[in-house]
């Protein structure tokens, strides 16, 4: 890839992230009505996995912990990994951990996630 | 248009050429062709640019097409290595990503396709380590395709939320004007 579209690439992803941050942090998706709702949710009445990570991102955003693992405790778990994942495949992690992206995100890892993930949608449902 | 490698008969590398040239020196569909930004030599009749070539118009008649397709490395490395090459991208993690971030955005039905995206990749190493250069290399292409795909639409999801909130604060700031925002904002 050319090094002027990675950086056209980096400092539009920076901005979004900046803006989202701002936007998660001011409003509050419990009450304001312009954050997206879960089709899933509206559809069957049951939660997806990922209802709750907007307001938990909030609640993390105002460090209410607490708060934020209540509303959704796989997103709070999942925010780590995420960056984690994107640190190694995108910042050289890749060359300096290979162990770590081997165990974290080997073949099993995913497995285990996919599975981890349909235990908690089942679990958070009953 | 970009400027071509490609591999002749005797598979030596030969380049660059626009596609206009590749045509006079008589590339054949599968003839294998590499040029910057792509991840792996491509048969040329697979590479969009030059699909051209071999439309009607400009078909020529080929003597021998049914020799079996070679692959090789990229130039700059040694063809020595043919046997031992590099692993394909597996893509694991960016299919992992693809499957998680959608939940946060609400759209969990994308994380099918990341899913997707994520048994092919998986199948990129068990493949490579099974020795089966060519099947690696196929899950790594889908892969790929899948996790852009996913990857994509979310993108586009994405715009349209900030589409669907600015149109929103331009809605609530025409009825109720900036003081009413305010209070908007601050509850």
């Amino acid at each position: 890839m050319r090094k002027e579209l990675k950086i056209g690439i980096g400092a539009v992803v920076t901005v979004l992230v900046a803006a989202a941050l701002y936007i998660f942090y001011t409003f509050d998706p419990e009450t304001q009505p312009l954050f997206p709702k879960c089709p899933f949710l509206l559809a069957t009445g049951y939660e997806c996995p990922g209802c709750g990570s907007q307001r938990a991102v909030h609640s993390l955003l105002h460090f209410n912990i607490g708060t934020a693992l209540k509303y959704n405790a796989f997103m709070v778990l999942a925010i780590p990994y995420i960056f984690l994942g994107i640190y190694l495949q995108y910042f050289g992690g890749k060359k300096r951990f290979p162990s770590v992206e081997k165990i974290l995100f080997g073949r099993w890892a995913a497995l285990a996630l996919l599975a981890f993930i349909l235990v908690f949608w089942i679990a958070r449902n009953v | 248009m970009n400027r071509y490698f490609y591999i002749d008969a005797e598979g030596k590398q030969k380049g660059t050429f626009s596609p206009e040239e590749l045509r006079q020196e008589g590339i054949k569909r599968d003839t294998l062709v590499w040029t910057q930004g792509m991840e792996q030599w491509k048969r040329a009749e697979e590479t969009e640019e030059l699909n051209f070539l071999f439309s009607d118009a400009y078909r020529k008649p080929l003597a021998s097409e049914d020799q079996p397709p070679v692959r090789y490395d990229r130039p700059g490395e040694s063809t020595e290595t043919q046997q031992i090459q590099p692993m394909p991208r597996t893509w694991l993690v960016e299919s992992i990503l693809v499957t998680i971030l959608p939940f946060m955005l609400c759209s969990s039905i994308l994380s099918l396709l990341g899913i997707i995206g994520i048994v092919y990749a998986a199948q990129v190493e068990s493949f490579y380590n099974r020795g089966d250069y060519a099947a690696s290399l196929e899950s790594s292409r889908s892969a790929a395709k899948w996790t852009k795909i996913a990857m994509w639409i979310a993108i586009g999801w994405i715009a349209l939320i900030i589409i669907a909130i600015i149109l929103f604060a331009v809605f609530i700031g025409s009825i109720s004007g900036l003081a009413g925002m305010e209070d908007l904002l601050n509850t």
